[in-house]
């Protein structure tokens, strides 16, 4: 018992609280990685290994944009734009060739995408981390620590941008054809829906919400040419996790998972802490192989 | 013997005959890359018992290949003074080892699942590696020395590149026929009707989910023999070895080879690697080689999906 | 042949059409034609290639030889969403109605065409409304909460979004109860008085005969037999031939 009582009183309910919103902040950033990943699964079987490439392309057009003109806002939405169309270009030249082919093809094309951009980055950039400037800098108290307020931000803003895509999703047009073409693709052709055209829509506001959460993501640590493969791995886990395809499952995983490593992060190093991560995959997988966040199929 | 049996041995011995002659006639540098290559197609051939013959796209085999190296790595090191043989069956039981838990549980999972599976597990094992600094040396992993070649007492002598390339020569050779063999038993036949049609041949009766798990050993055990020979070859074993592009660039080797052809991978590790040395030398060692092979990955991917040897597919495999 | 097709352009024309599913060899040279504004049944046995017929017509599987057109303009090789732009329109025999999605955005699918004006689309809704009451009560429901019969309706009522000329209709009866049945019949009499086609595959042979001015019947991947609705009756010797059990 005495060690029970040890353990309640020892235990960092600070930290506790400190982690939790750390692990929110995280994880709405992740979910709006992940929105875009699971939507192109769902809709196209196409499994983007680029889409951690796509997250850093945005940071790295962010970077450019704020050099050349020192707003944050306008490199926010520079590079949402650029790489919404370098996703579009991307999905007309390597995947449309591959409808109807095994989609394990998607996943070696597109890790050929990866490599690529990757690669690219590094050859143009360099390997030292560049920097983007938060476009807020006051904090305010959190127990013992400063705590940003433009971390709040982004959690806000990821929050409205999700929230502005579901709207898209149920009301416009466009998002009415999404939602048809996932559900039945050869319908979908049959009630007119230009499908081809909506893959590659799709591919393009994925790979716009993956370069948004980049340039967001960047002013916290800084934008390098690998900063796009931890987030791939993270989000694979996440789409995986929340039900492959499934919207709202995602950005329930996002939240959790990311919560789990904050807490993790506690007690062990952070790079240790993805483990984490991997366990609640392979847990899923195990039990729940259709994910944790969807309802039990009949 | 059939013609097809004749001049399928004939062509194998011609290129054994070349493999063989080749360090007397090559300069150091090319002696070395050849091996290298034999050693990374060895690798790629493993990896090929799951995407070509059972239908399952591998994106962990870093994990068999560098727990080969870190078992190799262990034997090297705590054993005085350092035996090869030791060093194999350490890196064996150390790929084995990953291997069976691979497979117990990414074996439930078919397609994309079972490939993200194999992806994250060979992440686990990358950051155990990396972070674990007190056994793995971390981030700077671990040297060695190199053992000799010793025959069970018989006779010893060390490593140079002619005989090490003759030993790793050997090694590749004798896990192709044996490979090719099990792939033409009754064995590998279920796991080549896995890949045509899982219910069916679930249906039929065979326990699926135990020829998986049996083809991911086989698998795992050969990646764990390649990553043995690299550790061997080079002196040292890193974390690198276990990243997953490492399983990338192992898969990029099977689709360019052709896969379902165990020789194809060899020869896609091949092209690869003399693609990047030619770049290398024709653009000096700072050019970003991986983008022009990641063009020619993807313009493979779509317009010759059988790869190199693809057309030379059922030929080689009758 | 008891009774001539129309001697003007046919509204569908299929030429000697060979279809394959991987290497099995489906359609064995059908030929047929629709009129504008005509019913026309095609019956035949499970199996002999009559939904096959109307998914060729609609663009979702590509004959390997002969041609389909469409107006006297060939349309083999255009995209299945391009066709039901230009007037055809499918439902398949399983309904497949987007599940997902309510009433509303499944109707939605066929009326967010370009140049359809929000007149035009109010009276398209009211009009499938009239027809169908219950997909109005239901508007914002599920369409996979539907029953069967109500699934059918939304099929036929999504599909007459597009307003089109020729319905390719793959057994709407299926499985539906008897009321339904004759629904189904009351909707098709009703498309024919609005001029639409009908090339209605169905098992229900008097529900065909007396909803159709012409039948064909297939057997075998090839159309066998055709004549005027009119000029047989459920007892023919020809039904008992390709039909009968």
């Amino acid at each position: 018992m005495d060690a029970v009582a040890q353990f309640f009183q020892t235990f960092p309910y600070d930290q506790l609280l400190i982690q939790t919103v750390n692990g929110i902040v995280t994880g709405m950033i992740l979910a709006l990685v992940a929105s875009g990943l699971t939507l192109i699964f769902g809709i196209m079987d196409v499994v983007n290994f680029a889409h951690g490439e796509l997250f850093m392309l945005g940071a790295y057009v962010g970077v450019i944009v704020m050099v050349g003109t020192g707003s944050f806002w306008l490199a926010l939405f520079i590079a949402t734009l650029t790489v919404a169309l370098i996703g579009a270009a991307l999905q007309v030249v390597t995947l449309r060739p591959l409808i109807g082919r095994d989609p394990l093809n998607t996943i070696l094309v597109t890790f050929g995408i990866s490599l690529i951009l990757q690669n690219y980055a590094l050859w143009q950039f360099g390997p030292t981390s560049r920097k983007i400037n938060e476009p807020i800098t006051s904090h305010f108290i959190l127990f013992y620590l400063e705590y940003p307020w433009y971390r709040i931000l982004i959690a806000a803003l990821s929050a409205v941008i999700i929230g502005g895509f579901w709207l898209f999703l149920k009301y416009s047009k466009f998002g009415v054809w999404i939602r048809a073409t996932t559900q039945d693709r050869v319908m979908a052709q049959a009630m007119g829906i230009p499908v081809p055209l909506v893959y590659t829509g799709v591919f393009a506001i994925g790979a716009g919400m993956a370069a948004a959460s980049g340039v967001l993501f960047a002013p916290l640590v800084g934008v390098n040419h690998t900063m796009g493969l931890d987030w791939v791995l993270k989000a694979f886990i996440v789409v995986v996790v929340g039900g492959m395809g499934n919207l709202g499952g995602s950005i329930a995983a996002a939240i959790f998972v990311s919560l789990l490593e904050s807490y993790a992060s506690i007690w062990v190093n952070p790079s240790q802490a993805v483990i984490v991560s991997f366990v609640v995959l392979i847990l899923t997988l195990l039990f729940r192989p259709t994910g944790l966040f969807v309802p039990t199929p009949k | 013997m059939t013609r097809h049996q004749k001049i399928y041995w004939a062509g194998f011995c011609v290129v054994m005959a070349l493999l063989i002659i080749a360090p007397l006639v090559l300069p150091e540098f090319w002696r070395r890359f050849l091996t290298e290559i034999l050693i990374w197609g060895l690798l790629a051939m493993s990896s090929d018992i799951l995407i070509g013959y059972t239908g399952m796209v591998s994106f962990g085999h870093s994990a068999f290949f560098g727990l080969g190296m870190y078992g190799a790595a262990a034997a090297l090191l705590i054993v005085s003074p350092p035996n090869l043989w030791l060093a194999i069956i350490f890196g064996l039981a150390g790929a084995g080892t990953v291997a069976l838990f691979v497979a117990y549980f990414s074996t439930r999972l078919r397609d994309i699942y079972f490939a993200i599976t194999t992806l994250i597990f060979s992440q686990i094992f990358y950051v155990i590696i990396f972070t674990w600094t007190a056994m793995t040396g971390g981030e700077n992993g671990l040297t060695f020395r190199r053992p000799a070649l010793s025959f069970f007492g018989l006779f010893s002598t060390p490593f140079d590149t002619a005989t090490l390339h003759w030993f790793v020569l050997a090694v590749v050779a004798a896990s192709y026929l044996i490979l090719r063999r099990i792939m033409q038993s009754p064995f590998g036949m279920v796991l080549q009707s896995i890949r045509e049609n899982e219910p069916r041949t679930r249906a039929i009766g065979y326990p699926v989910e135990r020829y998986k798990i049996v083809a991911v050993m086989l698998s795992g055990l050969f990646a764990g023999l390649a990553g043995v020979l690299y550790a061997i070859q080079n002196r040292f074993a890193a974390p690198d070895f276990v990243y997953f592009l490492v399983s990338g660039e192992t898969v990029i080797f099977n689709v360019m080879g052709g896969i379902g052809t165990l020789l194809g991978p060899i020869v896609g590790a091949g092209f690869f690697l003399l693609l990047r040395e030619l770049l290398g030398r024709l653009f000096g060692e700072q050019f970003p080689y991986l983008i022009p092979l990641g063009f020619i990955f993807i313009a493979m991917i779509i317009f010759l999906p059988q790869g190199l040897l693809g057309f030379a597919r059922r030929w080689l495999n009758r | 042949m008891s009774d001539a097709p129309p001697s003007t352009q046919p509204l569908v024309l299929i030429e000697d059409v060979h279809t394959y599913y991987g290497k099995s060899h489906i359609l064995h040279g059908v030929s047929l034609q629709i009129g504008a504004g005509e019913v026309v049944g095609l019956l035949g046995r499970n199996g002999v290639g009559k939904s096959t017929t109307l998914k060729t017509i609609m663009g979702l599987v590509q004959p390997s030889q002969g041609r389909v057109l469409l107006n006297g303009d060939p349309i083999t090789g255009i995209p299945a969403h391009k066709l039901a732009l230009r007037g055809i329109g499918y439902v398949p025999e399983d309904r497949r109605i987007f599940r997902l999605l309510t009433v509303m955005e499944n109707l939605r699918t066929g009326l967010d065409r370009r140049g359809v004006t929000e007149g035009t689309k109010r009276a398209l809704l009211d009009k499938v409304f009239k027809y169908f009451p219950v997909l109005a009560e239901r508007r914002n429901q599920a369409g996979g909460t539907l029953s069967g019969g109500e699934q059918q309706m939304l099929a036929i009522a999504r599909c007459m979004m597009l307003e089109p000329k020729i319905i390719l209709l793959d057994e709407p009866t299926e499985g539906l109860m008897p009321r339904m049945v004759s629904q189904i019949g009351a909707i098709i009499d009703a498309l024919h008085q609005e001029n639409v086609a009908i090339l209605l595959v169905e098992q229900n042979v008097p529900l065909t005969l007396s909803a159709s001015q012409r039948v064909y019947i297939m057997e075998k991947g090839a159309v066998r037999h055709q004549c005027a609705a009119s000029a047989i009756d459920v007892n023919d010797p020809v039904i008992k031939q390709y039909l009968g059990v």
